[in-house]
């Protein structure tokens, strides 16, 4: 009874606040649109283009990327750096993966070689069995 | 239970050999020059100069007759062998030959193919697919599939089964 008492304002309440807050957001939008349209925005934008700020934030900018530049270009000088990457180079989990490619790769085309050979066999013997007249060979058997 | 042969053919076979005369070739061409880059800038009397000819003519006949001999007797596979997943086994028993039984067979081999290649006729119309070579030394060309790869912590090995 108490629970059905309580729900009818409760769920009041909460529509309340629903359409409040849409109301506020839309006022919110409204509001901000007013702003960008007003020539006050425009100048306001204008004068923090034309600012020294502006200026000294470019600069900082440029001067960010020549800094990586530079430490690229240190980086790439430094015995250091190839140190590293030849230890990389040589290291077994590297060395190991190509030369595992390398022979996947001969394993590949040896295995197509071998499928190929197998078939050419087949047809040879039937070609040669046909020609002498004798029964196909049984496929395989124990010794 | 005794596993099932497969019998290998003519071609299989043809390509293994191939893989190995280059093989054979190929060293045999380094070494011999080797010899010559060595003996240009020596004066060598013709006498001493037919000597050697003649020595490396047993060179690369002992090389051949080694390198068969010596792959079929242990593991049953030249290197083409591998690479064309074949061995040689005998006809019996399955189990690699011993060294003067390929050495047999190497002979064989070249009797056979003598008579314009007429030896190797026999591998289309045996039943076990036999050569003429295979016929006198008691043995069979069969397919040798990848030994299965046994993962450890020290990285991948070979699992070694007995032949046959």
């Amino acid at each position: 009874m108490l629970g059905r008492a309580l729900q009818l304002p409760i769920e009041l309440t909460a529509s309340v606040a629903r359409g409040a807050g849409r109301r506020m957001g839309d006022l919110a939008l409204a509001g901000l649109d007013a702003v960008l349209a007003s020539r006050v925005a425009e100048e306001a934008v204008d004068r923090a283009l034309a600012s020294r700020l502006a200026d000294h934030t470019v600069d900082r900018l440029i001067d960010q990327e020549r800094l990586i530049d530079e430490t690229v270009t240190r980086l790439i000088e430094s015995a250091e750096l190839w140190v590293l990457v030849d230890s990389i180079a040589k290291s077994p989990a590297v060395t190991e993966a190509i030369s595992r490619q390398s022979v996947g790769f001969a394993d590949q085309v040896a295995g197509g070689v071998r499928e190929r050979t197998r078939r050419l066999d087949t047809r040879l013997e039937g070609a040669a069995r046909r020609v002498a007249r004798r029964p196909p060979r049984p496929s395989s058997e124990s010794p | 239970m005794t596993p099932k042969l497969v019998y290998e053919g003519l071609a299989t076979r043809a390509i293994a050999f191939a893989v190995d005369a280059a093989v054979i070739n190929v060293v045999a061409f380094a070494v011999a020059g080797i010899v010559a880059l060595v003996l240009s800038v020596l004066s060598v009397p013709n006498e001493v100069e037919v000597v050697l000819l003649g020595v490396a003519g047993l060179a690369f006949f002992l090389w051949t007759t080694g390198y068969f001999a010596t792959f079929w007797s242990t593991t049953g596979q030249t290197p083409g062998d591998r690479l064309m997943r074949i061995r040689v086994c005998s006809a019996d028993r399955g189990e690699p030959i011993g060294f003067g039984r390929s050495v047999l067979r190497l002979v064989y081999l070249t009797l056979a193919a003598i008579p314009l290649l007429l030896g190797f006729a026999p591998i289309l119309f045996d039943d076990r697919r036999r050569g003429l070579h295979d016929m006198l030394a008691g043995t069979v060309v069969v397919s040798a599939p990848e030994e299965p790869v046994a993962v450890s912590p020290a990285g991948p090995s070979r699992v070694r089964t007995p032949p046959g």
